[in-house]
């Protein structure tokens, strides 16, 4: 034994699949993808966009405070369908409130859980503390946005990469 | 500034959370699409696309009771949805692989991770407007081609039994 699968020589039993081209299913009709391309390519356009993004970024902030409350309330009750549904939606909002550092740490507890969960495993409640910790540190600090929101976020990440290998 | 109105198109954002909602909708506003639709679920947004029929959805992945990759599916598969072909971005903090595998294969057309920045959203758009894919139907699935390349000078391996004989089957 080569420790190698045998070859099969009997053949596979493929679906058969079909495939519908643009224009025999509805597309954008020309004229109008002509000028929605030139729009969407137009730098005041771009801009303006980018300035309504960053209009929204103070509202979002007190989302995600709204959100940090929320979770420590799901840690406390040991829920951690909860707890990853919070953290979830912190990571969803912060990163356009501004607050990327919180976004990276919440994005790692819910790498966490998620993993947890599929392994049927409880979360270790001493790691989801210090997630929890530091999501809220990070997204109350004025200066979110430096090396040490980055750094705590990254030893963050490097704990739970260990507890999940 | 193109100041162009795009007043034949309709889009809807399906978002359970009201700041992103708001923020998307500011977004297609901003490139001149006014008439957008709002929904909170994958159920209610079944509704709205029988009734509405938008050309462009954007879609979150986590909401209840009916989530983006459920909803994504019944627009594709449900004999009474009223374009199947209509072009999904999904937009998601969701980093978790098996969570994006399940979107794709639900026949999800584009990607948008958050955060949101305008020129995601925009080139998205550009993508489905100015290459719309192909679609494909098998047993298994029906969605916009996941393969998105065709390589001409790929040597294989072939999957299926159309590649091997005289390529997929072309409506």
């Amino acid at each position: 034994m080569t420790g190698k699968k045998p070859v099969s020589h009997v053949p596979h039993k493929r679906a058969h699949a079909t495939k519908i081209m643009p224009g025999a299913y509805p597309v954008f009709p020309r004229k109008i993808a002509s000028s929605l391309l030139h729009a969407l390519r137009d730098p005041e356009v771009v801009a303006t966009a980018a300035r309504v993004v960053a209009e929204k970024a103070e509202d979002l902030r007190i989302a995600v405070l709204a959100h940090v409350d929320r979770i420590a309330d799901a840690a406390r009750a040991a829920d951690p369908v909860a707890t990853f549904e919070q953290a979830h939606e912190i990571r969803g909002l912060a990163g356009n409130a501004g607050l990327v550092a919180t976004g990276r740490i919440a994005n790692g507890l819910c790498r966490y859980l998620d993993a947890s969960r599929r392994a049927g495993r409880q979360p270790d409640q001493e790691l989801v503390a210090l997630h929890l910790e530091a999501i809220a540190r990070a997204a109350h600090a004025e200066d979110e946005a430096t090396r040490l929101g980055d750094t705590v976020a990254n030893e963050l990440a490097a704990l739970v990469d260990k507890k999940l290998s | 500034m193109s100041g162009a109105t795009f007043d034949h198109l309709k889009a809807m954002i399906v978002e359970d959370n009201v700041h992103m909602r708001t923020l998307l909708r500011s977004l297609l506003m901003a490139l001149g699409i006014n008439h957008v639709y709002e929904a909170g679920n994958g159920a209610d947004a079944f509704v709205i696309l029988r009734d509405k029929s938008p050309d462009l959805i954007l879609t979150d992945l986590s909401m209840k009771p009916v989530d983006g990759i459920a909803f994504t599916s019944e627009v594709r598969l449900s004999h009474d949805s009223p374009n199947p072909y209509v072009p999904i971005i999904m937009v998601t903090g969701h980093t978790e692989r098996h969570k994006v595998e399940a979107a794709r294969d639900a026949g999800v057309t584009e990607f948008l991770a958050k955060p949101i920045t305008a020129q995601g959203l925009f080139l998205r758009i550009a993508e489905i407007v100015e290459r719309p894919r192909p679609y494909v139907r098998c047993a298994e699935y029906f969605g916009p081609d996941r393969r998105r390349r065709a390589d001409e000078r790929h040597p294989g391996p072939w999957r299926r039994h159309e590649d091997l004989e005289s390529g997929m089957r072309v409506e």
